[in-house]
């Protein structure tokens, strides 16, 4: 029977929906499943490990292990994978997994793939399916040694209902820390904000939006539906969008029932972060524009005419 | 301070890609250099430029690769070094990084800079492998360098919490996102002076090493077949009067897509 271990997607001391996704994939299976959770005070965390979907917890809690940082991570995980005699360890998608699944792959001396999308395991063979080429292809990927590391595709997986594990926790001895990879400053991201991957609804604006005043514009309709509110590239590089904004390859891949692209042309590399969203809305002023060969509805018209239309509408129908 | 730079050769992404019997149809691709390879040269240049560096870089596999290597001596590169040999052609990043391990043993390099993924494959595996293999300090998806001392740079880096900064002590390993620069257009004169430069053309056996040692006939994993992708099919698109055709999105946003 495979073993696989998820590694726990712990953001601001919560635990992200990726890690039940994967421990549901996982029993769905019929795999045996583990978690690894590497951070600090997570002692109130182990109900919601359980919850996911585990039936044992690897826990590296440490003060040392506050802020990331991908040697100490990888780890832990090496750890609690030799410990578990995990075949397959399994990470969400987020710049820790990044970065931290090909030390561990290459610690382990196993293969690694990112970016999975799907898993097929017949006996001791393991065959995964992914992206390549900026979603523009799909790749069948034969594994060749036992073991696989791996990056999960955010969305994925679905976590089932009436998923939850049993309480067994198994406590790692705290890594030593990087001395010649020092983290000497984190630049917290503005909290309080709606997480992109975690949203319903995602509005992200372009370039289209120009300057400030577009961006306050359209920044309204996220409040009103309670939505993230995204970027591309080109907001982001005009200074007008943080970093943590943009969707895309380098960005955040988002997945949400709705996504709105305003202003957007519809790069390659800005599609590949949203078009698994279920429901894409695009208003651009461009007939032409690439976005609306992958939006579900389209309207030609300039930004700064349809937003106001579009908040008034919405606001109709939902009071 | 001695840089190596890795560089890749990729398809052209911004083209039609074909699959036929589960492989990329060959016909009609164009090949380039790797986007965030690209970033990663313009910041070994830019470290060149203002701290005084020595800037190589090194390509695997491609074919030929002279003029992907010749662009990046027009941005400013000084050394290219292209490792061509039948055993990489199955590679995986693991094996890309064990042949990266031997350059870097030859060189007595200070820092490796490489993009954080290649676009072929969109990994992003190798420059952190290779940073593991030579038990070297690595930050990924850096959006700054800068140097500190001759032994130290501190480097920003995009986490999930927000801008990590990393001091790192050299030698290290770097991969780099696309934010940290604008890749320069190389002038003519650059252009002109890179075609009398000189490549260093290496099988694995000249670069003092073996297929059996990297790994090359044994890959961890391969790609067994290409699929499509699913493509989306486009849906309404609506032109006219702004407050009619907004109204008739939002009603079908809410009654027909259930999603508002
Ligand atoms: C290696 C690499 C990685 C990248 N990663 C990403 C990534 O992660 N995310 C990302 O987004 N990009 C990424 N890019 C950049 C990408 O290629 C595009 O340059 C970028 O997405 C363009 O952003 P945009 O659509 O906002 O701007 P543009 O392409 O300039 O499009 C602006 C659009 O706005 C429309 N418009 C203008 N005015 C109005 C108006 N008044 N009303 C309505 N519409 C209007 C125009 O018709 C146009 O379609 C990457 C590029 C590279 C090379």
């Amino acid at each position: 029977m495979a073993k696989i271990l998820v590694v726990a997607d712990i953001k601001q001391g919560e635990l992200k929906s990726s890690t039940a996704e994967l421990l549901s994939k996982a029993r769905a299976i019929g795999a045996e499943t583990a978690v690894v959770a590497v951070g600090s005070n997570m002692s109130s965390l182990t109900p919601d490990l359980v919850n996911a979907g585990s039936d044992t917890q690897y826990m590296a809690d440490d003060p040392g292990l506050e802020l990331f940082s991908a040697g100490p991570f990888a780890s832990c995980v090496v750890d609690a994978a030799k410990q578990f005699n995990a075949n397959l360890i399994w990470f969400g998608f987020s710049e820790s997994g990044k970065a931290a699944a090909p030390r561990v792959a290459a610690q382990l001396e196993a293969a690694c793939a990112t970016e999975i999308t799907d898993v097929v395991i017949d006996g001791e063979q393991i065959e995964i399916v992914r992206p390549a080429i900026a979603n523009k292809v799909m790749q069948r990927v034969k594994v060749n040694t036992g073991q696989l590391v791996a990056v999960v595709r955010a969305g994925a997986f679905e976590a089932a209902d009436g998923v939850t594990g049993t309480e067994n926790i198994v406590t790692l001895s705290p890594p030593p820390s990087d001395l010649k990879a020092v983290i000497k400053e984190l630049v917290s991201d503005a909290s309080g904000e709606i997480d992109l991957a975690d949203a319903d609804i995602v509005i992200s604006i372009g370039r289209g939006a120009k300057d400030q005043a577009g961006v306050d514009l359209v920044k309204e309709l996220a409040n009103d539906l309670n939505a993230g509110f995204g970027s591309s590239r080109a907001m982001v590089d005009g200074g007008f969008m943080a970093h943590n904004k943009q969707v895309g390859q380098t960005g955040k891949i988002v997945a949400p029932s709705l996504y709105m692209a305003i202003g957007i042309s519809g790069a390659i590399q800005h599609l590949a972060g949203m078009n698994g969203s279920k429901v894409i809305l695009a208003v651009n002023k461009d007939p032409e524009a690439p976005i609306f060969n992958v939006a579900d509805y389209g309207i030609v018209g300039d930004l700064f005419e349809v937003v106001p239309i579009l908040r008034e509408e919405i606001k109709k129908v939902r009071s | 301070m001695k840089i190596l730079t890795t560089v890749k050769k990729v398809v052209d992404v911004e083209l039609t890609i074909r699959i036929a019997d589960g492989a990329i149809v060959e016909d009609g691709l164009q090949y380039v250099i790797n986007a965030w390879d690209e970033n990663a040269v313009e910041a070994s240049v830019q470290l060149k430029e203002n701290n005084g560096a020595e800037t190589t870089l090194v390509s695997i596999g491609g074919g030929d690769n002279t003029d992907i290597i010749r662009k990046c001596y027009a941005m400013g590169i000084e050394n290219g070094i292209h490792i061509e040999d039948p055993a990489l052609e199955k590679a995986d990043s693991s094996i890309y990084a064990k042949v990266l391990q031997k350059v870097y043993e030859k060189g007595d390099y200070d820092l490796v800079i490489t993009g954080k993924q290649a676009q072929d494959t969109d990994s992003g595996q190798t420059g952190i492998m290779l940073a593991e293999y030579l038990g070297l300090p690595c930050v990924s998806n850096v959006i700054a360098i800068e140097v500190i001392d001759e032994q130290h740079v501190k480097v920003s880096r995009l986490g999930d919490a927000g801008t990590e900064r990393v001091e790192l002590e050299l030698p290290a390993v770097v991969t780099v996102s696309d934010s940290i620069n604008e890749p320069r257009l190389p002038a003519m004169r650059g252009v002109m002076m890179a075609k009398k430069k000189k490549i260093e053309v290496m099988d694995l056996a000249a670069l003092g090493t073996s297929p059996e040692e990297v790994g090359g006939g044994a890959p961890k994993s391969e790609v067994v077949e290409f699929m499509a992708s699913k493509t989306r099919q486009s849906g309404q698109k609506f032109e006219g009067n702004a407050a009619d055709i907004t109204t008739r999105v939002v009603d079908l946003l809410v009654n027909e897509a259930k999603v508002l």
